[in-house]
Formats: C-alpha cells, structure tokens, sequence
C-alpha cells in the first residue's frame, strides 16, 4: 500500500520527535548514571572522584531510605484505594438518570484542574491549620479537640489532599467506561432475576476491570512522582515522616547538594519505576493490536 | 438507550449527587468565597459563609505586592509555548505513523510512552547542572524545552488516536477524483484533523499550567510561573488568607474554565487511547 517514497518520508517526519525524546532520555539519564558513582557535593566543586558502589551502599541503608520507601508504599497504595473504590461507587451514582448531571460532572471534576501548590496550600492553611483551619472549627462545633493534622498525622493528610485531587480522574475515566456498558445486556440481567448487587458484581465490576488497571497504572507512575505537596506542606517532615522517595532525592541532591547520593537515588527510583510501566505498557500494548 | 426510572428515584439520586459533588467542589468554592473576605474575615471563628463584606481589595494587593501578573504572564508563555512547539515536532510524526504505519511504528510508539514513565526525579541533577552552565535556569526557555519533551510522548499519543480514526478511504475516493496531494491536505485532512489537534492542544495546555516539579525546582523569582509563585506563599507571613486565595483564585480560574471544556480528551490523552 505504502510506496517506497512515502515510507522514507514518514520516516523523516517522524525523526525530529524520536531524536529529541532519545536525546532527553539518554543524555541526562547516562549523567545520573554516572554521577552516581561519583564522589560529588556541590558544595566542594573539583574535588569529584570515583566511588564505585559507595553511593549506593550509602543511600540504600541510610535510615531515611527504608523509611521513605514506606512512606511511598503508603502514599500510593492509599491514594489508589480511596480513588479506585471511590471512583467506582461515584461513577455508578454519576451514571444514574438524574437532574442536572452536567453540572454535577463539572463540579465533580474540577479539582483535578486546582495547581497542586494551590491545593497543597488550601488545605494546609484553610482547612488543616488547627486554630484557623475550617476542619478546625467543626471539630470545635461538635466539641472536639481540633487537631494539628499535618504535625500529628502528616503521611495520612497528604494521602487526602493527593486523593482530592486524583478522585476526580478516576471517577472520569470509570465513567467513561460505564458509559459504554451494554445497557440491554444489563436489562436482560435483571429480567432473569438478578438483583443489583449481582448485576454490579457480574456485570458492571468485570466491564469496567480493564479501566480500572488503566487508572490503577497510570495514578501509580503519577503518584510515584509526589513532590509539590510534600514541598509546601511538611518539607517531608516532621523528621522524614512524610518523606517520599521523590522528594528524598531531591533533599540529597538540591538541598544537602550531595550529587553522588542523590544520583544514586534517581537511579533506584528509575528502576522502581519501570517495574510498574512494564505492567503499563502491556496494557497499552494490547490495545494498540484491537 | 437510557432506561424508564421513577421520578422519586431519580430525585434521590439527584440529591445524593448533589450534596456529594458539592462536598468535592467545596475547597474551590472556599478559595473563591474566602478572597472576597478581609484578612480578619478569613480566620474568623466560626467561619462566615456568605455575609461578610465582599471586597475585591486582596486582588488589588497581591498584584502591587508581588507583580502577580508577571507570573501570570510566565504560566502563559510557558504552557502555550511548550505546548505549541511540542504539537510542531508532534504533527509529523503522529500523521506519518497514523497514515504510513510500519513495521516499526507500534515500537516507535510504546517506547515513547516509556519515556514518560521515567521519574523526573531520575533526571533532576543532570538537567540542573546543564541548566545552571548554560544559564537556562530560571529563564522561561529552559522550563518551554523540559515541558516541551515531557509533554511531546502525550501529544504524539494524543494525535495518533485522533488521526488514526480519520478514514483513508476517504483520501483514496479523492485521488480518483482527481485531487492534488496539496488540495487532499488542504481541503480533506485538515478539516478533518483539526478537533483532534485543538483537543491536543487544550489537555496540554492544562497539564503543562499545572506542571509542578520542574517548575519548583529549576525558577526562582524571575521565571516562576503561578505553581512556584503560589509555592511561595508556604512561608506563614501572619495573615494572608485572604490573599493566598485571592492569588489561587486566578492561578485556577482559567485552566478549571479550559478543563470543563476538554472532560472527554482529558480521558483519552490520559490513558493513552487505553479508555475512550
């Protein structure tokens, strides 16, 4: 079909694309690389030397790490499970006929669109700040102690606030696939008897399966990433309660400006990173072929 | 096909609804009401909803404190910038792998993606140090080139999908007619291209706006775009409430406006053509 010219201009069409992403991939990822080997602060310009597994040995045991992996563990899985499970009981409930569905769609969407540094900061300040904050003030109308969430509870706030603003993808996305959910097929169910929670369970749950490892996946490799929240409202602290394995290595590298470490801990994100696209890409991968 | 529902049931389901989304949408609602308020007036206990003086001073004040609208301006370059480079190197590439697929093109593709799995932070040290000797940090050209490229793999994608439904037959019916290849592009594949390519354009917009680490980590007071600028309002300078949300108010307005728009590419761009 394709003739022979065609195919070498797709082929310089398509070069400019692979050569940058190549260049932005390889370049700065075989620096990390190297770097990571490295004796190298920034604050001791000149005096780079060669460490072998050093940075390694040193990031992998430092307490911080074992702690940050933890918090990570935790803020993903956390994250996942408050969007997945609610994501699907809303997208069910936004499914339903109802008045005014549009708007309800648009309010329910909207804090995906917030900055991450707006929201971070909202909630820090308006909402959890234990004098003035708004959560503040209705545990002191129900007679409670407020409480100083983001000092006592620091990983579990920012598991909210990051869920606040992931709910809304999730619920999109899953809505989407209810939407294309064979509605006679659900008719024909319920004419044979089948009540609404083995019509959900039989029928809804294994439709939407596919959306949900999307959505799964692809809040994973964002949520892996988690910095701006962590930034604005405990700098990973108090201590490294609510430090993540991004933001550890940012604290190594910009803040102590030990490169060699930091390197060697952009590294070990980048692995662990992978493990998770490789499942992503599958995914993917086989609906390239449909 | 939407099925026959008692009106009782769908008013239940419309109040739940409701009071649900209202409860999801109440922080913005609050940024919103709580720039309107005087500083006194946004810590106040128990918290004024509605009846306060509305005033419109906090604006006034955040813009002669800190020259909002120079950060304003700088989201505005760097998003539209990014994003209009980026659907340049773009096109090209998701039309010929669109149009002339080979052998070659579902690897092409995945491996692109791939590139967007890799952790920005993998990459933090060496793209500080290069930018710090060229002098690109802080500069609004170093964060359009970083932004450009980790956005360039969702827009390909993005075209792609988009591309890939336009039909060929259609192409094929104009060369018997006789069309020009010029006259095919202009008059058949572009009107037919050009939803895929603003939808594009719009998600990306959205997400390079509310791109947050490598604007946090490679601006400072010069370049800083609304997500670094709002960034530095963290430090507690006693009251400021009022100006935080004031200052937010107008760093989301825009992109949650452009957002309601764009619900159905925001799905497809996001999963990759994965959930349509």
């Amino acid at each position: 079909m394709a003739t022979q010219h065609s195919r070498a201009a797709a082929r310089v069409m398509i070069s400019p694309a692979v050569i940058l992403l190549l260049g932005w991939m390889l370049i700065p990822l075989g620096m990390t690389l190297y770097f990571s080997f490295l004796r190298y602060n920034l604050l001791m310009p000149g005096t780079e030397s060669f460490t072998g597994w050093d940075n390694y040995y040193y990031f992998l045991t430092d307490p911080a790490f074992s702690s940050a992996i933890v918090n990570t563990l935790i803020l993903v899985g956390g994250v996942l499970a408050i969007t997945t499970i609610g994501g699907v009981l809303f997208a069910l409930l936004l499914d339903q006929p109802m008045f005014g569905q549009g708007i309800v769609r648009i309010l329910v969407i909207s804090p995906f669109f917030v900055m991450p540094t707006v929201s971070a900061l909202v909630w820090k300040n308006m909402f959890m700040n234990p004098v003035s904050g708004l959560l503040a003030s209705l545990w002191r109308f129900f007679g409670a102690q407020p409480v100083d969430w983001l000092s006592e509870y620091p990983l579990f706030s920012i598991v909210v606030i990051v869920a606040w603003q992931w709910l809304p993808f999730a619920t999109l996305i899953l809505l989407t696939a209810f939407q294309s959910l064979d509605q006679d097929q659900l008719e024909a169910a319920e004419m044979d008897g089948a009540g609404a929670l083995s019509r959900f369970f039989h029928i809804m749950l294994p439709h939407l399966a596919r959306a949900i490892t999307v959505v799964v996946l692809i809040q994973t490799i964002f949520l892996l990433s988690i910095f701006a929240e962590i930034l604005v409202t405990t700098n990973g602290g108090p201590g490294t309660a609510s430090t993540n394995l991004t933001y550890l290595v940012y604290a190594e590298s910009l803040l102590r400006f030990d490169v060699g470490t930091g390197s060697a801990g952009g590294i070990v994100a980048v692995i662990l990173a992978n493990i998770v696209a490789i499942f992503l890409m599958r995914m993917i991968g086989k609906n390239l072929d449909a | 096909m939407a099925r026959a529902v008692s009106t009782r049931r769908k008013w239940i389901t419309t109040v739940v609804a409701w009071a649900l989304a209202l409860l999801i949408f109440f922080p913005i609602l609050w940024i919103i009401l709580t720039s309107f308020k005087t500083e006194a007036e946004a810590i106040s206990t128990p918290p004024s909803f509605l009846f306060f003086d509305w005033t419109t001073e906090n604006y006034g004040t955040v813009q002669e404190r800190s020259n909002y609208f120079r950060h304003f301006w700088n989201s505005v370059v760097i998003s539209i910038g990014s994003t209009v480079i980026g659907l340049i190197i773009a096109i090209p590439a998701a039309w010929a792998m669109a149009f002339v697929p080979g052998k070659q093109t579902k690897n092409v593709l995945m491996w692109m993606l791939s590139t967007k799995m890799l952790p920005p932070v993998g990459v933090l040290v060496p793209i500080y140090l290069i930018f710090r000797d060229v002098g690109l940090l802080d500069s609004r050209l170093g964060l359009i080139i970083v932004l450009t490229l980790i956005n360039l793999p969702i827009i390909v994608w993005m075209l792609y999908t988009y591309f890939r439904e336009i039909p060929v037959d259609i192409l094929e019916a104009a060369r018997m007619d006789g069309a020009a290849l010029r006259n095919e592009i202009l008059y058949i594949l572009t009107p037919m291209a050009v939803p895929g390519i603003a939808s594009t354009l719009l998600l990306n917009v959205i997400l390079a706006w509310n791109e947050a680490f490598w604007t946090l980590n490679l601006t400072a007071a010069n370049s800083a775009p609304l997500t670094a600028f709002i960034a530095s309002y963290s430090s507690p300078e006693g009251l400021f409430y009022a100006k935080l949300s004031a200052a937010s108010t107008m760093a989301i307005a825009p992109i949650l406006i452009l957002g309601w728009f764009s619900q159905k590419q925001l799905v497809r761009g996001l999963t990759f053509g994965a959930v349509k």
